[in-house]
């Protein structure tokens, strides 16, 4: 279904792409050049392709497992990218007030500073969900633009900025910074260029490990037991014992911690300081697609983030080699997004007789189908 | 200069309260639209989209025909066309809602860029002519009346509409037969259903309703507020417009008062110039108090019972 799903968005963002005038099969060519290296027609480096590929998938892993966690336990969490942006203003903060700490004591300071502070802005949500049932969808939508007031504020005329008419903050202490996998030099060439280009950085480590730790405490602790149990059925759950509120609290905290740690790892990683460009970001409702198309599992998000990297690194070549807007890249995004939530593969099989055997009905969804039901308009009961 | 006499003093002022109603209505708009989906049962938080959408097509339509109530006509049924994508999927293929809005709005986003590539090329989109915006009408007599009439009577014409439209939605959704069905399909549509309401022709209706008003308010936007399109240019308010029905508990008149008070506080970030707070920090104000009203702590405030749930005929 999901290979289905992405060729769907990719033949109706072809349509999209034609009834406009424009060569399909360019813009997916300069596509496939810049998010995977291989079919470039204007001399682009495949190398330093694959390196802004991965770098752009980095930040999807971590914040894909932050939306995949709550899914599993029937919660919907919108606001991954709020949670990111308190990670990367509390990873930029505490790298800037103790930037002459060294090292070991300054990188772990900044990656948990940022993973507490997600873990808040997720927090706010999962107790209110938890206490008077206000529905996480809506709550998490608020904060993230609470967070995006709050980031403009400190880095325009607020605490953090560098300096008057500048948009962005001081940077952080180089005991902040994570090193980049290859060596930061202008002299060593590798793959026939400066190596300091490429900017992998060891946080595609840490989301590998994110992305790990999902999966280990979805499948092999009690906990991802109970938090299963609550996205199956919070009746069910209450009569095996499991505390509904508390699953649901814990469970926010925990994914807003990932998406927090994946706005330090960014700040700490690549960009050392907060920027204008975060005002823009959409990697926490990237992370929605990434999650829904790997299916909640660790292995899917990470696929689907090479993917969803791909086509962020891809945009921009498009819109260099074809003169076609990176945007369509959303386009397509979105065009998966539909195309998995609404099974229009399935549906196609359906109707078409002999095509494989018929697809189910409703779509086989992480359980964030049923969460605007009952258990938005009451609290859980108390145990 | 004392910070709290300035707002005092700013507060009394017509241009303030004038300026309060025109930022109101443009998030009354799509607040409505959400209010009439999330009433038949159908989630809608794609507001966003379909305004952006709107605002989009009717600057590109106001720029070749330069004939502004065509403009608008089609922003309308650009936001129509947008709502009509959300409910195909989350009425038709029982969709989750959710993660249809999601898509819808990140798909208006991507696509009026694209598009904005594809028509204009790497330019700015260009201006609309000063004759060819939305215009802004004085009652005659009315708009003489002191500090009312600057605030109430000297608006742009889609203030009047909203304002018209605010009384029809409370007006058809709890005076009238129809608005008595479309409670009905969004607080048990099995129910509805059994008394031969058509579940599906109520919801596909709400919601291309949303879209409408949503498109209605893109255009006020950017050929009434604004004169030209520029990327995002909803910024959020879409999303303000969903705190408002929320803070308005679903209600017409709940979300107005709503809007009026995220309205005050646009209009007083406009004035800032008086304002010592930051006004990124008062940006935050609706957002926070939408989470303060949801937190309980102003009554509780709770969506239709069938809000966001797929009708299947025939089941439970």
């Amino acid at each position: 279904m999901p290979l289905g799903s992405v060729l769907f968005a990719f033949v109706v963002g072809a349509l999209i792409v034609g009834v406009t005038g424009a060569n399909p099969f360019s813009a997916y060519a300069s596509l496939i050049c810049g998010g995977f290296g291989i079919a470039c027609t204007q001399g682009e480096n495949p190398a330093l392709q694959i390196s802004s590929t991965i770098v752009f998938l980095i930040p999807l892993i971590t914040t894909g497992v932050a939306v995949a966690l709550p899914f599993r336990a029937g919660l919907f969490n919108i606001g991954a990218e709020g949670q990111l942006l308190a990670g990367s203003m509390a990873c930029t903060a505490i790298g800037i007030k103790f930037n002459t700490l060294p090292t070991p004591i300054l990188l772990p300071m900044v990656l948990v500073g940022g993973m507490v502070a997600g873990a808040l802005w997720a927090g706010v949500p999962g107790v209110l969900k938890a206490t008077v049932g206000a529905h996480e969808v809506v709550t998490t939508i608020m904060l993230n633009y609470v967070a995006q007031w709050l980031l403009r504020y400190l880095i325009i005329g607020g605490p953090l900025q560098l300096g008057p008419g500048t948009s962005k903050s001081l940077p952080i202490g180089d005991g902040a910074r994570l090193a980049t996998i290859l060596p930061a030099s202008n002299s060593l060439i590798i793959f026939g260029l400066p190596s300091s280009v490429f900017r992998v950085h060891t946080g595609l480590l840490i989301a590998l490990a994110a992305a790990a730790a999902f999966a280990f405490l979805l499948w092999r602790t009690s906990f991802g037991y109970e938090i299963r149990a609550v996205g199956q059925s919070q009746k069910a759950a209450r009569y095996a014992g499991v505390s509904v509120r508390r699953t649901i609290i814990v469970t926010m905290l925990i994914a807003g911690a990932f998406s927090g740690l994946a706005g330090a790892v960014q700040i700490a990683g690549v960009d050392h300081n907060l920027t204008d460009k975060y005002f823009s970001d959409t990697t926490g409702f990237d992370a929605i697609a990434v999650a829904l198309l790997g299916l909640g599992s660790a292995v899917g998000i990470v696929l689907a983030s090479i993917l969803f990297g791909a086509l962020h690194s891809g945009g921009a070549i498009m819109q260099s080699d074809s003169g076609i807007s990176g945007n369509l890249v959303l386009v397509l995004q979105a065009l998966i997004l539909f195309s998995i939530a609404a099974n229009f593969v399935g549906q196609i099989r359906r109707l078409l007789p002999g095509f494989g055997k018929p697809a189910p009905l409703p779509p086989e969804l992480p359980p964030a189908a049923g969460l605007m039901s009952g258990a938005a308009a009451t609290p859980p009961e108390v145990t | 200069m004392s910070g709290l006499g300035d707002i005092l003093h700013l507060l009394v002022t017509a241009n303030l309260w004038q300026a309060t109603l025109a930022a109101a209505v443009l998030l009354l708009l799509p607040a409505l639209g959400g209010v009439i989906s999330e009433r038949s049962g159908v989630v809608n938080i794609a507001m966003e989209g379909m305004m952006l959408t709107g605002a989009f097509f009717a600057v590109v339509a106001d720029l070749a025909w330069h004939n502004v109530w065509l403009a608008v006509g089609v922003a309308v049924l650009a936001g129509a066309l947008m709502a009509l994508i959300h409910a195909v999927v989350s009425i038709q293929f029982r969709a989750d809602q959710i993660v249809s809005g999601i898509a819808i709005n990140i798909f208006a986003a991507g696509l009026t860029v694209f598009l904005v590539n594809r028509i204009y090329g790497l330019q700015d989109v260009g201006h609309v002519g000063q004759n060819e915006g939305i215009p802004y009408i004085n009652v005659p007599g009315l708009d003489q009346i002191p500090f009312i009439g600057k605030v109430l009577f000297q608006q742009n014409v889609v203030v009047y509409i909203a304002l018209v439209l605010l009384v029809l939605v409370h007006v058809v959704l709890f005076r009238t037969r129809l608005g008595l069905r479309i409670r009905a399909v969004g607080e048990h549509p099995q129910a509805a259903d059994t008394a031969g309401i058509n579940v599906y022709l109520i919801r596909y209706s709400a919601v291309i309703s949303s879209g409408l008003l949503s498109g209605l308010a893109g255009a006020f936007l950017a050929i009434g507020v604004s004169n030209t399109f520029v990327p995002n240019m909803t910024d959020g308010r879409g999303y303000i417009a969903l705190a408002a029905m929320i803070f308005g508990k679903w209600t017409p008149f709940g979300a107005f008062v709503a809007c009026l008070i995220f309205g005050l506080g646009q209009a007083i970030y406009d004035n800032n110039s008086i304002i010592h707070i930051s006004p990124y920090l008062l940006s935050m104000l609706p957002y926070l108090l939408t989470l303060i009203v949801l937190a309980g702590l102003v009554g509780r405030s709770t969506p239709p019972a069938a809000d966001g749930l797929p009708y299947v005929p025939g089941s439970e």
